[in-house]
């Protein structure tokens, strides 16, 4: 006859049993309900992960199940209550259970009666495995309901795949961007403010919400760079032209004529050296530099270089050459300065190029995105072009792409694109400057910047005996007068383009502007 | 190594039990529940209240019980002239040796088993007399306390119909009763067996099969019946769910006005351990105490006056508690 503890195990082993497939089945409707209701989620707000959302909720409803099913392992006294209840032992195997350490008179009595009763019944039966009918069922419809949801389309892949392009298109403009910092920092004049402006951009672009956000980040870098250009620089540059054309013709200066040609570092060490030698010179050589430099004096449209040019004249002329030596060493820092100025505007328009490469990519998915959104239900689809165009150096830039995008450049290179297929875009940017070459150029585009119906103001011819520069005389119905288009014209698209900057819009839109005005420069110079 | 104690022969309570119901069978027809329950409340120590229409037999069941067991019976009459002196006794004078002194006369509580025929037909004096006798099992007379003999067992009968010039039990003295037991009417057959047994030429004369000490000895064995505590936790539920504001029944809460004592649970206890002894078990099981509800809690719950309008009984209510109360163990 098998004693208590015996019975005991055997119970043990039963009930664990039961309670494992029973806890087997709670743990798949814990990972039905979860795998469901992920799913449901992922219907009503965009999930990216939800797959492996989804899936984590296998094991971890497994290994709570376990975790469970080990922490509430039931008692001996309730294996034993049960087994009396389901087996109809008549609470013997309990009250003998409990009384086990006990002595009493009826003990020895009480243990042989529940041992021989429970000898005579199957106790694998007080804890049989049986799986509740309704949790059964409640996994079938959850798998079934979660098939569905798994194999019907979801609307919320294209909110995802949108999402996903949009990180895509950031992470491209930001590496853009990352790029022109690079070329920078790798240029022979570093400049670590520029390099900073393009961090934070970058930086921002990358942590933007969305391209239109990281958009605005664009102008705001491109205002900054604009700040650290010199305007008196064209001014120095054209003083120090004219310095190295007059000193050509002097027989002393020729040497400093061409470093200045060359660079206005080389220049002004040239200058230096030509200011130390003054002693050395003939006094005819003397007089012929003297006049050169009151030559250059005089054309000199910057004030500090026309002011030491003149004093290096008049000091030369009076055979003051410490004092012409010292004003020569005054032309020659300012000749350094030009030199660090022009590092700093190449450095601006090398960071402006990328960021404008950068502002393509970003209002490219703009747009892209602003379709997908008309087009999941919004009426009226805005047509859009846009084209890019990465123009490097100080030269011309073009760029061709897919339709008939190009962009031209002067440093910053823009592009433009025409719609339906046939966009054509040009870049504005005055001349100037060798070398550069344009690349990446791309368009695409549909709509048209200008339908059939917009009516172009376009400049009248002027009247016999009236300068194009003479006020319009009024029209009919018009009571103020007319200004000529030639001279409002600039003024307008500096204007909108100003505008535009500091709106909010896709660059494609700002592009549409500038195709605009640029549509009617050309009209204007045809006209002319 | 668990030294027990020397075994007691629960046996011989069981053989009890089987030879006065075998013996009581013999003149009592069918009613084996009342012989149980009557044969249970005897073991138990307890007194049995037994309410019944006029000759379903509950007079001649006691009148059988006391001629099967060897021990003093008495029987009395409770009327509304019956005074207390007359069931506990009264000093009266007598002479003894030529002198006149007070000398006690015992009363009819005096016997080892007392039949209260009709106790709600006498005055409250009275029945209190009776009633505690019964709970403290000594009468006082005068200024002297005599203790009843040993064992005592008191059955009184009281009558459902003809309540006019009755004196209803209060709640308190109903209490004091083990068992109130129901005396059903008998089935067309056992009527069949009762016309054939009493209208012969003899009736079965009962022979004893036990007397007061066996009585005695298995009143002992039973206290020492074990019960698990999970039953006895049952138990509790059970008697806390007798309560309106305590049941989570809603019937017990809309219809009884009072729910059982601590007694009903001490009385529902030790009949079920009677009742595991004459099962052949030597622990409680909670059928046993299923058993016993009835007659242990229908005289100690008691109803509002919608229930008697509903038409609802105790036993009843005691069925429906006993159906909803949980019987499996907490889980710890």
């Amino acid at each position: 006859m098998n004693s208590l503890e015996t019975i005991l195990r055997q119970l043990r082993r039963a009930a664990a049993r039961a309670r494992a497939a029973s806890y087997a089945v709670h743990g798949l409707v814990a990972a039905g309900a979860w795998i469901a209701a992920v799913l449901v989620i992922a219907r009503l707000v965009p999930f990216e992960r939800r797959a492996e959302v989804a899936a984590i909720g296998v094991p971890v409803a497994a290994a709570l199940v376990v975790l469970a099913w080990s922490l509430r392992r039931p008692s001996a006294p309730l294996l034993m209550a049960l087994a009396d209840i389901r087996l109809g032992l008549k609470e013997r195997l309990s009250t003998a259970w409990e009384r086990r350490a006990e002595a009493g008179p009826m003990d020895g009595a009480l243990r042989q009666d529940a041992l021989r009763h429970a000898a005579g019944a199957s106790l694998v039966r007080a804890f049989p495995v049986r799986v509740n009918r309704g949790e059964a069922s409640l996994v079938a419809v959850l798998t079934i309901f979660a098939l569905g949801l798994a194999l019907l389309p979801n609307p919320m892949d294209r909110v995802l795949a949108q999402r996903q392009a949009d990180r895509a298109s950031q992470a491209r403009a930001a590496k853009v961007v990352t790029d022109a910092q690079k070329k920078v920092a790798a240029s022979d004049k570093p400049n670590p403010q520029v390099e900073k402006i393009l961090q934070d951009t970058q930086a921002k672009i990358r942590e933007a919400a969305s391209p239109r956000k990281a958009l605005e980040s664009i102008t705001p870098a491109e205002q900054q760079l604009q700040r650290l250009t010199d305007p008196g620089t064209p001014a120095l540059n054209s003083s120090a032209q004219n310095l190295a054309n007059a000193l050509s013709g002097t027989a002393a200066g020729r040497g400093a004529a061409q470093a200045i040609s060359s660079s206005p570092a080389k220049g002004a060490q040239a200058v230096r050296d030509l200011a130390s030698q003054l002693q050395t010179l003939s006094p005819k050589d003397r007089e012929e530099l003297a006049k050169a430099l009151a030559k250059a004096s005089q054309q000199a449209q910057n004030a500090p270089m026309r002011d030491s040019l003149s004093k290096a004249a008049s000091s030369l002329q009076s055979g003051d050459t410490s004092a012409a030596a010292q004003s020569l060493n005054d032309v020659a820092s300012q000749l350094d300065s030009l030199q660090a100025q022009q590092n700093t505007d190449q450095a601006v328009a090398s960071a402006i190029n990328g960021l404008e490469a950068a502002r393509q990519e970003l209002a490219a998915q703009a747009d892209r995105d602003a379709k997908g959104q008309a087009a999941n239900g919004t009426a009226g689809a805005s047509a859009s072009a846009s084209a890019s165009a990465i123009a490097s150096g100080n030269g011309n830039g073009n760029g061709t792409g897919n339709g008939t995008g190009n962009g031209t450049g002067n440093g910053n290179g823009n592009g433009n694109g025409n719609g339906n297929g046939n966009g054509t875009g040009t870049g504005g940017g005055s001349t100037g400057g060798t070398g550069g070459t344009g690349s990446q150029g791309s368009g695409t585009g549909s709509g048209s910047g200008a339908s059939s119906t917009e009516r172009v103001y376009v400049p009248g011819q002027p009247v016999p005996g009236q300068s194009e520069n003479d006020p319009t005389p009024l029209g009919p119905g018009q009571d103020v007068p007319l200004s000529p288009f030639s001279q409002v014209i600039q003024a307008y698209q500096q204007a909108a383009l100003d505008a535009t900057d500091q709106s909010l819009i896709p660059g494609s839109e700002r592009d549409l502007v500038r195709q605009y005005f640029s549509q009617l420069g050309e009209q204007t110079q045809g006209a002319r | 190594m668990i030294a027990e104690e020397p075994r007691i022969d629960a046996t011989k309570v069981t053989e009890l039990a089987q030879a006065l119901e075998a013996e009581l069978a013999r003149l009592i027809v069918g009613q084996k529940e009342l012989v149980r329950d009557t044969v249970i409340a005897l073991i138990a120590g307890g007194h049995v209240l037994l309410e019944g229409v006029p000759g379903l037999g509950k007079t001649v069941l006691v009148r059988s019980l006391g001629q099967v067991l060897s021990m003093s019976f008495a029987r009395v009459q409770f009327t509304p002239d019956l005074m207390p002196a007359d069931i506990v006794g009264t000093n009266v004078i007598g002479e003894t040796d030529g002198r006149r002194e007070f000398r006690y006369q015992a009363g009819p509580l005096f016997a080892n088993l007392v039949l209260a025929d009709e106790v709600n037909r006498a005055t409250p004096k009275t029945q209190s007399a009776l009633l505690e006798a019964m709970q403290e099992r000594t009468v006082t007379v005068g200024t002297q306390t005599r203790s009843l003999p040993s064992p005592f067992f008191v059955l009184a009968t009281q009558n459902p119909i003809e309540l006019e010039g009755t004196y209803p039990l209060p709640e308190a003295q109903l209490d004091r009763f083990f068992f109130k037991i129901l005396v059903p009417f008998p089935s067309e057959h056992d009527l069949l067996e009762i016309a054939r047994r009493t209208t012969g030429e003899s009736t079965p004369q009962l022979e004893p099969v036990a007397d007061g000490g066996a009585v005695l000895a298995a009143q002992r064995i039973a206290r020492e019946v074990p019960i698990a505590e999970h039953v006895l936790a049952y138990a509790a539920r059970v008697i806390a769910a007798t309560h309106p504001d305590r049941s989570e029944l809603d019937s017990v809460r809309r219809y009884v006005r009072w729910g059982a004592s601590p007694r009903g649970m001490q009385t529902l206890v030790l009949a079920g351990k009677v009742r595991a002894l004459l099962e052949g078990r030597y622990n409680v099981a909670f059928d046993d105490l299923n058993a016993v509800a009835r007659p242990a809690l229908r005289h100690r719950i008691f109803l509002q006056f919608e229930a008697e309008a509903d038409g609802i009984t105790t036993d009843r209510l005691i069925s429906e508690l006993l159906e909803h109360t949980v019987k499996e163990p907490a889980r710890d």
